[in-house]
């Protein structure tokens, strides 16, 4: 199958990182504005050809598959020219910056019979695929609610609040944190399925560039509620998912390695907490060091859950079968992400 | 002449501003928009230009009346992307700006994280192999963006017939910059030297800038390059003792042989770490090198094209950055 990335920064080499271990996968080319860092990305990847001109690019090497791995307000055109060309389509999150244009892309998709996915990569992340399997083997009991929150310094230099240079995810309603969005609305429709309704609060809590630091939800889901949560302010940096079952409860930090339950067990009551809390004390000493030796070991690391996603993805289009992400899981998240946008603009 | 300086307010930056105006040139500073540069002390007639060359849309009219640039911007943290966004896509847009003008002349400061240490036996110098095709991305991210800078810059240069002068310095130090990566690990308050006689490629910060001040003026320094070392170089124990005593954060000096270290990082590196380049770098063997590798430095070519003396000695050097 032969693959072409547009866009050829930090998150295009998580990409071609894993799309080189794939079987049957062929990287054909890399397209960015920058012709040293297309150039250089190709060299380093060895990627055969790269390109300034998307066009040019989807002209001259008819890619089967194209990566939009750019700043989010140039992905509506940029997957709607690769799939004009006849391409199916991965597109980083958040997928557009605005619902309608996703909608277009959806229809157009459609209609060409194209695939057409976003990268949810905590969806698949060992830890998550593990609470899933608690829930679909019924461990964790019916999901009552889902907490997901995020505490991400952002003030950090070169980053999204850089008052030097405007970060590209600034020119998305609601900033830098709605580059975030997908991330904590994908684990929510995961586990509390399509939402009915929801309720964001957005604030600022100290003066930057930003128009907003927090943000805080209550979503109502088809099978549970969820509280959703971005802090930019909170630390240290944790991505915190909590799952709440009526027969067990799983919590994680998907920046490191950390997962534990606590589930409801037989013999007596007062002695539950205590084995709770040993069982949890040894998850969190195992995790702690597996954190740790994640970062001296060649593979993923962190990225584990984009492994996981592009992996399953490249079987499916080879095989024609049901994606890991869905065109519905795309159109549904992007829904609750809209639903989550804040009224104002923010300052 | 008027220079443009891009980094006017870094570290080197700084100085190269000093003896800029000091050789009686005139000097239009590039500053990012949110940098306060009346700390700076710089007199008035520096002109000021506020630009960020990762964004600023309009970069042309810097290079207005200017008659030669001096570029320094280049970042020194963050991640690899970030970085080489920074440095070398940064480069990319105020050279391409530039070539709409009349201004001709650039002297850039490359560095010597662009040679191929693992390479190079005996002396280093302008003739060196440079690192380059798949070993270049086993290197840190900052020695991957200076070698690219580099690179486009002369590339450039040869497609606009500009007069190029590349500098590239060893080690820089100076105030609040004595303590060197190839000083060697630090635990606590002991420090483990690596290699303690083994010489560091080192360049004050304002020898350094008076090289630059006089080499963008210096017709006879057009198409070439210079390594930017003092001297030889003091010996790491040495350079380590004086910093430690003067900036007056003691601590003890451990001396570990360079080959012992580099013996391990190398069985390490491909047993237990199974070549895993996400490592410290002082665990990766090229990186470790490019720290730490006993050589010889000179700055002959530079004395010998241009006449060109450090101003200041080893002695004064350390006057100037504790006193």
């Amino acid at each position: 199958m032969r693959v072409a990335l547009i866009g050829a920064g930090q998150i295009a080499r998580q990409h071609l990182s894993c799309l080189k271990t794939l079987p049957g996968v062929q990287i054909v080319a890399i397209c960015d504005l920058s012709p040293a860092v297309a150039e250089s990305i190709a060299e380093r990847y060895a990627v055969p050809a790269w390109f300034t001109d998307h066009a040019v690019m989807l002209r001259e090497v008819k890619p089967e598959v194209v990566h939009i791995t750019t700043p989010p307000t140039s992905h509506f055109r940029l997957a709607m020219d690769a799939m004009q060309a006849g391409a199916h389509v991965l597109v980083e999150k958040p997928a557009t910056a605005a619902l309608t244009e996703l909608e277009q892309l959806v229809r157009y998709a459609n209609e060409r019979q194209l695939v057409l996915t976003e990268d949810y990569n905590y969806v698949f992340n060992h830890a998550t695929r593990e609470i899933a399997r608690w829930v679909d083997n019924g461990a964790l009991g019916a999901v009552v609610h889902v907490d997901v929150l995020m505490a991400l310094n952002l003030f950090g230099p070169g980053g999204f609040a850089d008052p030097n240079a405007r970060h590209p995810a600034l020119a998305l309603a609601g900033g830098a944190l709605a580059d975030f969005l997908p991330h904590l609305a994908s684990l929510a429709h995961r586990f509390a399925g399509v939402h009915r309704r929801a309720h964001a609060i957005w604030t600022k809590r100290r003066p930057s560039i930003l128009p907003y630091d927090e943000m805080h939800a209550v979503v109502e889901g088809e099978r549970a509620t969820a509280t959703l949560g971005f802090s930019a302010n909170a630390q240290p940096d944790a991505f915190w998912l909590r799952v709440f079952g009526e027969r067990a409860q799983a919590t994680t930090n998907l920046f490191e390695t950390r997962l534990t339950f606590e589930r409801l067990r037989d013999g007596p009551k007062p002695l539950q907490p205590l084995k709770n809390g040993l069982e949890e004390a040894r998850a969190v000493r195992r995790a702690a060091i597996a954190t740790l030796m994640r970062k001296f070991k060649p593979g993923p690391g962190a990225y584990d859950g984009m492994w996981h996603l592009l992996t399953g993805t490249y079987e499916a289009l080879a095989r024609g079968t049901a994606l890991p992400v869905p065109i519905e899981n795309v159109i549904a998240v992007n829904r609750m992400v809209e639903a989550l946008k804040p009224a104002e603009a923010g300052s | 002449m008027r220079v443009l300086v891009t980094g006017a307010n870094g570290f080197l930056g700084r100085s190269v501003v000093q003896a800029l105006l000091a050789q009686g040139h005139t000097v239009r500073a590039m500053v990012r928009p949110a940098t306060a540069v009346e700390s700076l002390g710089w007199p008035a007639s520096v002109e000021i230009v506020r630009g960020d060359l990762r964004s600023t849309r309009e970069l042309a009219s810097a290079f207005d009346r200017v008659d030669a640039l001096i570029h320094l911007a280049a970042a020194v943290t963050g991640g690899e992307d970030a970085m080489f966004a920074s440095t070398v896509s940064g480069t990319e847009r105020l050279l391409a700006a530039m070539a709409g003008t009349s201004c001709r002349r650039i002297v850039l400061a490359s560095s010597f994280a662009v040679y191929d240490w693992s390479a190079i036996h005996g002396t280093l110098d302008e003739t060196s192999p440079l690192e380059a095709g798949a070993d270049l991305y086993r290197r840190d991210g900052y020695s991957i963006a200076k070698s690219w800078q580099e690179r486009v810059t002369r590339r450039f240069a040869a497609a606009h017939g500009w007069d190029l002068t590349v500098l590239r310095p060893g080690f820089i130090w100076g105030r609040d910059h004595g303590y060197l990566a190839a000083c060697g690990q630090q635990i606590g308050r002991l420090h483990v030297v690596i290699g303690p006689f083994s010489r560091m490629p080192l360049t004050h910060v304002d020898n350094c800038a008076d090289l630059f001040a006089r080499v963008v003026a210096d017709p006879r320094a057009a198409g070439h390059t210079f390594n930017v070392v003092d001297g030889p170089g003091e010996r790491i124990w040495t350079y380590l003792g004086n910093h430690l005593k003067r900036s007056g954060e003691g601590g003890l000096r451990v001396p570990f042989p360079y080959t012992v270290a580099f013996g391990l990082v190398r069985l390490t590196f491909a047993t237990l770490f199974k070549r895993n380049e996400k490592l410290p770098h002082v665990l990766i063997p090229c990186r470790f090198e490019s720290r730490l590798k006993p050589l010889r430095f000179t700055n002959r070519r530079a004395r010998e094209l241009l006449g060109w003396r450090p101003p200041f000695g080893y002695e004064e050097c350390l006057r100037r950055s504790y006193g």
